[in-house]
Order: C-alpha cells, then structure tokens, then sequence
C-alpha cells in the first residue's frame, strides 16, 4: 500500500458569530483512500469539507494538498471537484452539457470533450442520457450525473458531501457499492461525509468519527467498530452494550459487581472505565452455565436474527400508598369561586427548597370560577413550617378570600438504595382525587410528579436514572380508597443478537469470551 | 365549496363590467362610422384604413416604439446590476433594498413626474449644478432623453423586482459547484447566473415595455409636445378632437402589437428551450 499523503489538515479552527465548529482538526489524508467523514449532524464534518472545497475559509490552521498550501486558494483553481448534497446540477443545460462544464472552462477540444462524457456516461451508467434534460431524470441518476461532472475533471481528489441523503434505502444501497466500484476504478481519493454509520462501515478505507467539532477516532471501519476509544464512537457505530466499569489490574476488570477477564492493559490501577460488548458477541446460555445471570425482558425478531434483552440487575424500586379521596374542593359563599388542594408528604431533606411555588405544585393547589373555568390566582399562603417531623397547616385563600386548609406531613423518607446497580429511587405518598386521576392526559407523568419520585446515581446525585411506573388499579374506574403505586428503574439490560429463540420471562445466563469484553478509557471532552 | 364560489360572483360582474365591456366597447367603436346612433350602426373599416395609410401617424408609432425599445435597454442595463447586488446582499438589507426600490411607487406617478419638470426645467435643479461646474446651460426639458429619462425612473422598479426575484431564487450551490468545477466569477455569471435569470428579465421587458409604448402623460409633460407618442395620438382623439372611433381604432392597432410582441417573446424563450434539448 502505497501511504503518500494527499492532503494534511493542521490545525484547523473554524467558528461562527463566536461559536466553534471547529477545534484544531489534524488529519492526514492519502492517495487513493476512501475516507469518510462520520459523526451527527452539526459535528462539523460539512464545515471541514467546505473548508477543503475552498467555500469557507478556516479562522486558523493550514491546509497542504499535495505538497502545497491551499488556504488561500480560490475554489476554481483548487484540483479537487465537489458532489454537492443536492446534486447542484444546472438546470437550464442537458445531461451532456452539465458533465462537459468544467472541460468547456478548460477550453478542452471539442472532440476530446465528447469523448470524456461518453466515457463518464460509461463509467455511471448512463450511457445514451446526454441529451436528456436533467431536471426529468430520478434522483438516482441525477446522483450518477453529479459523480461524472465532478470526475471528468480528473481531480486527484473528489468531495462527497452526503450524496445519499436523498435517495431511498434501496437505491442508497446501490450506489454505495456504485460509489466504491467508481472509486476503485478511477483510483482517486474520495471524502465522504455522512452520518450514516453503516454507509462510512460498507465504502470506507479509513474512518474519521467526529463529534462536537473534534475527531474522536480515526481507524479502519474494523477498528472503530471492534477497537472504539471512547463512548461516543462505540454507541455512534453499530449497536452496543456500554457499562461503567472499573479496571482493577491488567486483564482484570470488574463491573456489576462481578470480576472478569479480559485481553485489555495499560490502565491505572482500579481506574473508572466504560466497557463495551457487542450484542452479536454475547451469547444466552441456560442458567448456571454462564458468566452474569439474568432474565429474558423483550424479544424482537429482526429478520436474520432476534435482538433479546437481558435484565442482568433487577431494577431498584419503591412502592407508595394513593389515597384516592372525595372531591376536595370548596366553594365560596356567593358560589362564584372553587378552591381545591391536596394534603402531601415532604422529606425533611427537601424543606430547604420548599418555597411557595413548590407549595403550590406539590398540593396542586388550584382556583376557578366554576361558570366560566377561568383560572383564578392564589394570592396567598399562609404557613408555619419548622424543620422537624410533624404534620403543618396551611391555608391557600384568593384574592376574595375564598380559602382551603390543607396539611402537610414532613417525614424522613427513607429512599432504597441498589449497590450492585449503582442506583437508589425515592418516591412520596400522596393524596389525589377520582376526578384528577380519571381526567389525568398522562398518567404515568402525573403520577410521577404527584408522588415526586426520583432516581439518581449513588456515584454522583446529579445524575437521574429514568424511572417507570407500574399501578393495578384502573384509570377510568377508580374510586376512593388506598392504591398501590410502585417507581422502579430499568436494572442493567444487555442487548443480544441471537439466532436462537428465547421466551421472554426465561431466567438464562449470558456468555462472552474475554476478548468480546473492551475496555475505554472515560474520556472528558 | 358552492358557497365559496359564489363569493366570486361580485368579481366576476366587476371584471365584465370594467375590463371586458370597455375592450368590446373599444373593438366595437373602432369598426363603426361616424354619427351613429344606437339604433343605425353601419360596420367600416375606414379608421384602420385611416391610420396605416397616413405616413405622420406610421412615424409616431414607430417613435413610440422605438422610444419604448430604449427604455427597455436601458432597464434592462441599469436594473440587472442593482437587482444583482440586492440579490447578492445579506438577508436583512435586502429586505431595506427592495423598500427602497418601491418607495417612489407610493406616489403618484403624476406627482413625480411634475417633480422631473422642476428638476430638469430651464431655471431647474439640474441646470443650476451643471452651470455650477461650468458646464452651462443645457436643454434638458422637452427632449426625447427627458421623456426616456421619465420613463425609465417610473418602469425602472418593475424591472428591478422581476429579475431580483430570479437570481434571489436560485440556489447557491449552484454557483458553488460552477466555482468548484473551475469556473471563474465572471464564467459563472455568463454561464449559470445569467441564463438562470433570463425568465426574470423577459417578464421585466413586458412589465416595462408595455406601459412605455402606450405612455401619453411622461412624453407630454416631458417632452413637452415635441415628442409626440401614440398615447398621446389616441388621448387627443377623445378628448381634443372628439374621434372615438378612430381613437378606438388606434387602442386596438395597440392591444394587436403588444400581444405580438409577448408572443415573439415567449416563442424566442420557448425556443432557447427546445434547442437545449436538441443540442
């Protein structure tokens, strides 16, 4: 393989209105690679490809193409030709005319010219077109006439900034074998741009995985896919399991509580890392032949194969008391105003940020005319709160001193703590009526708020873990009395990519081989 | 939907009432005699006759047009830069641009011409900066560049909008890709630009032609009489010499030639079309 390098980004900046798009890219590119450009929409993946095309100039760093610094070159005289997003063919000239442009401006002989389309109409495929209008053709073939007017110029390197992205899934498909077979035959470089990890995977040579205006990989697809360093590229390309984990030594790392081996060295002793396996390499087992313990939550049958999650940690969960009451609403003496408000329990923890906006929300207190349903604002709270256990008045009245009393409750809420998942949960009695649950548009919000249940990370209590709520009465049917209302998380999942079928419910182990484990550095961008 | 369209019904009267009842009216007039009354009308020719045959009236519709022709050039040459760099300017003063272009049309265009008399009048503004930077005293009211000079600042704005409305339409990458594949500024303007808003400017020649062939109020407050057009010809016939049948006569000669000329237009752009395609 020959490495000459083609093009050199040093140290490329870019910003917008004082924004970075761009933080000091390097990257070599050589002869006759496929490079592409991978990451999310606004990584600056564009912006480094219209940096190159010459339609945006960088705030710093220099660009060497072929030995020669091109910063300042103007787009018409850089060797290098662009298949723009949305193809950018002309509209007012035929197929023919549109390949043969850029000959034209090169005052090319008009006998050469021709034969250089027939020959790039060859090349795509469209051989007999040069007459057809190109605003009548598919957007496929406008595709292929877009590559051909770019490399009948024979450019040493031929921009593609996400030529696919209008085309569908079939088509997208074709032309990227298309793309990488044209490539092959006309042995120049391309950079490619797309977020499409499977498109960078199937044409690539060499991969660049940005993000956040930085490169955070560059490597074959083999690479980035088996060897991603970091996070970011193992959850961007392909599906994978990503566990926090701790390397205690080398060939030695732990995570769920459980210790296993592995081929990855060269971290710092009991060093915090991010482990990635891929659900094609983990494989179901029966119980007690396995490596973790789990049970078998969803199965989803792919077509090839079945993706299964695994729940390895059960979730961590609290259950709370509903008391469903009678309608506690008053009415004033003219009966022109509806008071209503709830009594709720508050941990003595949270008493500190208990203001009255807090108040309000959690015994949802509320005012209205009842002819009209016009809101009506509570103008005033009347409370003696002390920051001891007990149970506390409070009086909500409106401006016309319509007024409700209500109680308070602090208690010293105890919250469930799960080691092995890294998790504790905590959730509130409360008191609700038929009504508010039965008119309720998204219960399970509702409920969470009601009972302000929360979930965070031991590690770190300002990370909140998603929380799901499960309930045995139904919404429409309620009446009064206690209801059971329990808050869980989700546990450690592991997803699977298996050809066998399991039913969901089945108690299995998981198995993997040390290599199928790789470890991450974390890494703080 | 039945409802809807009958909230067409006072248009559609008002259409027939003020478009297409003066147009027969004008046909009908420009084929009947003289003396008529509504009762005994007897069909002629003679004011078409008229007109082809009297060599004064063939030298004014000639002027009229080729007064208009220039006009037209002249939109067309001081107009494309301005629509050009509106065009190309940033989007929150291009909007300020476009206000200003349209800001004369808010006043009577009767009004600003009486302005041009004052400004281009013997003891006018013009002339006092011009004799200030001894260049004398000049004729400048009641020439033919006087009554051109009128007409394009009165049509000049139609032709601004139009062609700016075609460049603001097409799409930069365009432009990107003519750069991209070696194209220098000017190749790209002459190669993709232009063409691409050559459908803005044949609308603009209508809406500056059309008005200038048939203007009678610039050429005479301008041109002060000297420079008689045929507006002015068919706008003497009613109301100085009373002929409305040969008036009528000339209105039609005009309605003929300038749907003939927007006929030769679209067929030469229809044209440019096929040959593409043939090419």
């Amino acid at each position: 393989m020959e490495n000459k390098k083609i093009i050199q980004f040093r140290n490329i900046v870019k910003e917008f209105d004082g924004q970075v798009v761009l933080k000091s890219i390097d990257l070599d590119i050589n002869e006759n690679e496929f490079v592409t450009l991978l990451g999310p929409s606004g990584c600056g993946k564009t912006t480094l490809l219209r940096i190159l095309g010459g339609f945006l100039d960088a705030n710093e760093g220099e660009i060497i193409f072929d030995g020669e610094e091109i910063s300042k070159v103007p787009p018409h005289k850089r060797e290098l030709n662009t298949v723009f997003q949305k193809y950018a063919l002309f509209p007012h000239m035929s197929v023919g005319e549109n390949i043969a442009f850029g000959l034209k401006i090169k005052k090319m002989n008009d006998g050469v010219i021709e034969q250089k389309v027939m020959k790039m109409l060859k090349l795509i495929g469209l051989e007999g077109y040069e007459n057809k209008d190109v605003t009548k053709l598919s957007g496929g073939q406008q595709q292929r006439v877009a590559i051909a007017r770019a490399l009948v110029n024979e450019p040493k390197v031929l921009l593609l900034d996400e030529p696919l992205g209008a085309l569908d899934l079939k088509l997208r498909k074709e032309m990227q074998y298309e793309l990488k077979r044209i490539q092959k035959e006309v042995g120049i470089t391309f950079i490619y741009v797309t977020h499409d990890q499977e498109e960078a995977l199937t044409m690539s040579d060499k991969i660049v995985v940005m993000n956040k205006g930085e490169i955070y990989q560059v490597g074959t697809p083999v690479e980035i896919y088996n060897e991603p360093e970091n996070r970011f590229v193992a959850s961007f390309i392909g599906e994978s399991n990503i566990v926090p984990g701790i390397m205690l030594e080398d060939y030695k790392v732990k995570f769920d509580d459980k210790t296993f081996d592995c081929v990855d060295f060269g971290f710092k002793e009991n060093e915090a890392v991010d482990i990635v396996i891929r659900p094609e390499d983990l494989d179901i087992v029966e119980r007690g032949k396995g490596k973790i313990s789990g049970q078998v939550e969803d199965v989803f049958f792919k077509g090839v194969y079945y993706d299964v999650t695994v729940e390895t940690v059960e979730g961590t969960s609290v259950t709370v008391d509903m008391e469903v009451v009678k309608e506690h609403e008053i009415t004033s003496a003219d009966g022109k105003e509806k008071i209503s408000a709830n009594d709720f329990y508050v941990d003595i923890e949270d008493m500190a940020s208990l203001d009255e906006k807090e108040i309000i929300a959690r015994a949802d207190a509320q005012a209205w005319n009842p002819e009209t349903d016009d809101y009506i604002a509570i103008s005033k709270i009347e409370y003696d709160l002390k920051e001891e256990l007990g149970s506390y008045s409070i009086k909500f009245s409106t401006n016309s001193g319509t007024a409700i009393e209500r109680k308070i409750y602090v208690i010293d809420q105890p919250y469930v703590r799960n080691e092995k998942a890294n998790e504790a949960v905590s959730a509130f009695n409360f008191y609700k009526t038929v009504e508010e649950i039965s008119e309720s548009v998204a219960l399970d919000t509702d409920l969470k708020t009601w009972a302000n249940a929360q979930g965070w990370k031991l590690n770190n209590e300002e990370e909140s873990v998603d929380i799901y709520v499960s309930y045995d009465f139904d919404p429409e049917e309620v009446k009064e009395g206690k209801y059971k209302v329990t808050f869980s998380t989700e546990g450690r999942e592991f997803k699977v990519n298996t050809t066998d079928f399991v039913e969901v419910g089945t108690e299995v182990d998981l198995t993997f081989f040390p290599e199928d484990i790789h470890v991450m550095k974390k890494r703080v961008f | 939907m039945k409802k809807i369209s009958h909230l067409a019904v006072p248009y559609v009267v008002w259409t027939i009432l003020l478009l297409a009842l003066p147009m027969v009216l004008i046909v009908f007039y420009s084929v009947v005699g003289e003396g008529n009354t509504i009762l005994d009308v007897s069909f002629t020719i003679d004011n078409y006759k008229k007109f082809f045959t009297d060599k004064d009236f063939l030298i004014v519709l000639w002027r009229s047009v080729k007064i208009a022709l220039e006009t037209t050039v002249i939109c067309i040459l001081v107009g494309y830069p301005i629509a050009y760099f509106i065009s190309r300017s940033e989007e929150k003063y291009r909007n300020l641009f476009i206000l200003l272009v349209t800001i004369p049309m808010w006043i009577n265009m009767l009004v600003r011409t009486y302005a041009w008399i004052g400004i281009l009048s013997e003891n006018g503004v013009a002339n006092k900066i011009l004799s200030f930077i001894g260049l004398g005293d000049v004729q400048l009211i009641h020439t033919q560049g006087a009554v051109i000079l009128g007409m394009v600042y009165n049509f000049i704005p139609f032709m601004i909008l139009q062609i700016n409305s075609s460049l603001s339409k097409m799409d930069n990458s365009l432009l990107e890709a003519s750069q991209d594949l070696g194209a220098d500024g000017k190749t790209t303007f002459m190669k993709i630009v232009l063409p691409l808003s050559l459908p803005g400017v044949v609308s603009g020649i209508a809406l500056v032609f059309l008005p200038s062939v048939s203007s009678f109020f610039i050429p005479k407050m301008l041109g002060g009489g000297q420079f008689f057009l045929i507006g002015n010809v068919i706008e003497n016939q009613f109301i100085t010499v009373g002929e409305w049948s040969f008036g009528s006569a000339i209105s039609v000669i005009m309605a003929a030639l300038m749907m003939l000329s927007m006929y030769v237009v679209r067929a030469i752009e229809k044209k440019n079309k096929v040959d593409r395609g043939d090419d």
